[in-house]
């Protein structure tokens, strides 16, 4: 197993190889490691920007080549750094690249129970994993323009349903006192952080307790949840439903957009 | 008092979702969560079937659920770009009404992935 971070953390003693990189050069690695995949030249100034030697690169490169089945784990000091998105999207155009020498492929390292199905219920119903704004009457995806921090610290939404999730607790403060401007509405078991800043709040069975239902695992491998409890709260599911159901009665902007369009005709 | 016995129950407390629990649960609350983690045994023994909280709150105040589905909808309703934020601690079944919704109103719909 080979390492990448910026210091030394306790997955260390886990691992064979330990390439600690500086702070911020995720894209540099990566696209160097992209050029010596492909032993394009790279410049000697450009690598020890990282904090890296060539030869701890080319050696990874070699290992990388010869491995029958490799996996990148990426998490959020990938993401969530400078560069963010374009980060993993190097990181998954360079696995992409490895295929042409053996099997590779990358996994994102996830934190909460179901984030992995919500990528894949969102990429069957739409077409893209998340970050999708339906404002046109079809699905846009743009993380950065259409992601939740961006959208709620810009203050570009005017009410949200938070489903599954503790924003209130975990996110940066601006983003907080948005969701605290807007009518926002929070479905979970507990009264949280985000039921608190909320003008409705629903109290939902706990996933997987007391409510059934299926779940992905990381690896995208569907499992059926066998709850052991019966909860006297209904299901997030239900009240998903029922709200989406008494929206239906209500007219549709679309329709009535297009309405408008037509007559100005 | 009964136990009630489930074998190979889902953890869905971190994304690695683990198959292969066994829980003891009398009506209330769960007992023992043999070969979860200590994450997991939290997860499973802090939540009951009590009632807890009550079932929906209106600006802080208690209301039913039928009452705060329908100002729900109408908040939501009446915005211009809602946000459907989260997805994470939910099934795949609330996700897919969740998506459908969004869609219906015109919003955006994102989870923790895009953290
Ligand atoms: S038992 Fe532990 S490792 Fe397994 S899903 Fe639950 S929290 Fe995660």
């Amino acid at each position: 197993m080979v390492l990448v971070d910026i210091r030394e953390t306790k997955s260390v003693k886990a691992s064979d190889i330990f390439l600690q990189i500086r702070p911020g050069k995720d894209f540099e690695v990566i696209t160097i490691l992209r050029a010596l995949v492909k032993e394009q030249p790279v410049d000697e100034s450009q690598v020890q920007e990282t904090g890296l030697t060539l030869e701890q690169l080319q050696d990874f490169v070699d290992r990388m080549k010869k491995a029958k089945f490799g996996v990148f784990f990426f998490g959020m000091g990938l993401s969530m750094t400078r560069g963010k998105h374009m980060n993993s999207a190097a990181l998954l155009t360079l696995a992409a690249e490895l295929n042409a020498f053996t099997k590779f492929v990358a996994m994102p390292m996830r934190g909460h129970g179901n984030v992995t199905g919500a990528d894949v219920i969102m990429r069957w119903q739409t077409g893209y994993p998340f970050a999708i704004q339906f404002g046109r009457g079809y699905p846009r995806y743009n993380p950065g323009e259409f992601s939740t921090v961006d959208l709620l610290v810009r203050g570009d939404v005017d009410a949200a349903l938070i489903l599954g999730a503790d924003p209130g607790a975990t996110m940066p403060q601006p983003a907080i006192d948005h969701l605290a401007r807007i009518p926002t509405i929070c479905l979970d078991p507990k009264v949280t952080h985000t039921s608190r800043l909320s003008r409705v709040h629903i109290t939902t069975a706990a996933t997987g307790i007391s409510a059934p239902g299926t779940g992905y695992r990381m690896d995208e491998v569907p499992l059926p949840l066998r709850p052991a409890l019966k909860s006297p709260y209904p299901t997030d599911e239900q009240v998903v439903r029922r709200i989406h159901e008494a929206v239906l009665k209500k007219p549709d902007w679309l329709q009535q957009g297009n309405r408008m369009a037509l007559n100005q005709v | 008092m009964s136990l009630n016995i489930v074998n190979n129950a889902t953890c869905t407390f971190c994304g690695c979702v683990c198959d292969d629990i066994e829980l003891h649960a009398d009506e209330e609350r769960i007992i023992e969560a043999k070969k979860a983690c200590v994450l997991g045994k939290a997860w499973f023994l802090n939540h009951t079937a009590e009632r807890l909280y009550p079932e929906a709150l209106i600006d802080g105040k208690e209301a039913t659920v039928d009452e705060a589905v329908e100002f729900a909808a109408e908040l939501l309703d009446a915005a211009t770009t809602p946000l459907v934020y989260g997805m994470s601690n939910i099934t795949c079944e609330a996700q897919r009404e969740a998506v459908g919704l969004a869609e219906r109103l015109g919003g955006v719909v994102d989870s923790h992935t895009s953290l």
